[in-house]
């Protein structure tokens, strides 16, 4: 009888422990959860279950894939775009903005994204991604030795508006050398500059 | 009946342990000013996959994983969206780290995710 009484207090005891601690980790849980702000948390899961709409293309080349340029266009009233190896994939890299400035406020939004680093000479692959206004007729990056690459624009109509779309994967020789981006500019028909974008390996 | 109330301890404390890691990501820095290079890393762990920064107006940012062998980036994001998010998927032992890249008077914030 002894050892019955025993084991129910010990049952009662280990019970009452586990919730107790599955409730502290519940209220540590929610701690560390509550760091992460609300709307980014909303963000980050309709991110993870809507869909991806292609609107550019990135060749692959030099022993890369090729990628392609995604945008989703959220119920959380965000436009988010992604340089990602498919629609599918979850190895996708980018970025959003509220639908009411999908540019942030710009004419021209674009990513960098890159493999290695920080030095120029170690990154094994880099690629550039975004969107622009349907009034950008070019985009060229100037690159560190101030030469510029021209990128190819695609139209890309959505609910936001009309865009035109680029994704442009940088050279294995121009990286070797040294030789990165530091500006991305849009330009309207006559050459002229409608905006600009600094960016760069190493931060 | 004293041991029983150890293992009790030692249960209980590593479900809390269990239930906090599960919550999925950890805010590691934040600030509501930044100056250009200014950032934070996340402690070094195997379980992080993704590193995103979220804020409330655009500047230039950027994300980034750094392992602990050769202290390479991986998955590197820069870019002005007031969120940016980047995935690396790896068993390697690796940190999440954020910076600014330009000067801000805008609250941002850089979370580690697993």
């Amino acid at each position: 009888m002894l050892r019955i009484g025993t084991l129910r207090r010990s049952i009662i005891v280990v019970a009452i422990a586990v919730a107790g601690g599955v409730l502290a980790g519940s209220v540590i849980a929610a701690q560390r959860g509550g760091d992460v702000a609300p709307d980014f948390e909303s963000l980050q899961a309709a991110v993870a279950a809507e869909q991806m709409t292609k609107v550019a293309d990135i060749a692959g080349s030099e022993g890369a894939a090729a990628r392609g340029i995604y945008v989703q266009e959220l119920d959380t009233g965000h436009l988010c775009v992604w340089d990602a190896p498919s629609a599918a994939s979850r190895e996708r890299q980018g970025g959003c903005n509220s639908i009411e400035e999908p540019l942030g406020g710009s004419a021209l939004s674009a990513r960098l994204a890159y493999e290695g680093g920080p030095a120029i000479e170690s990154v094994r692959d880099a690629r550039l991604s975004g969107l622009a206004g349907s009034n950008v007729a070019s985009i060229v990056v100037v690159m560190t030795d101030g030469s510029e690459r021209a990128l190819r624009l695609k139209e890309a109509k959505l609910s936001a508006g009309d865009f035109v779309a680029f994704g442009y994967r940088f050279k294995k020789a121009d990286l070797r050398k040294g030789v990165g981006p530091i500006a991305v500019i849009a330009q309207d028909a006559d050459g002229g500059e409608i905006a600009r974008q600094p960016t760069g390996i190493g931060g | 009946m004293k041991r029983s109330l150890l293992a009790v301890t030692v249960l209980a404390f590593a479900l809390a342990l269990c239930t906090s890691a599960w919550a999925g990501s950890v805010s590691y820095y934040s600030s509501p000013y930044w100056s250009a290079g200014q950032g934070g890393s996340s402690s070094f762990s195997s379980s992080w996959w993704r590193s995103t920064m979220g804020k409330n107006a655009s500047f230039d940012s950027t994300v980034t994983f750094i392992d602990n062998v050769s202290y390479s980036w991986h998955s590197t994001l820069r870019g002005y969206d007031t969120y940016l998010a980047t995935q690396w998927f790896s068993s390697q032992v690796k940190k999440a780290h954020c910076r600014a890249n330009a000067s801000a008077s805008a609250w941002a914030g850089c979370t580690a995710w697993n």
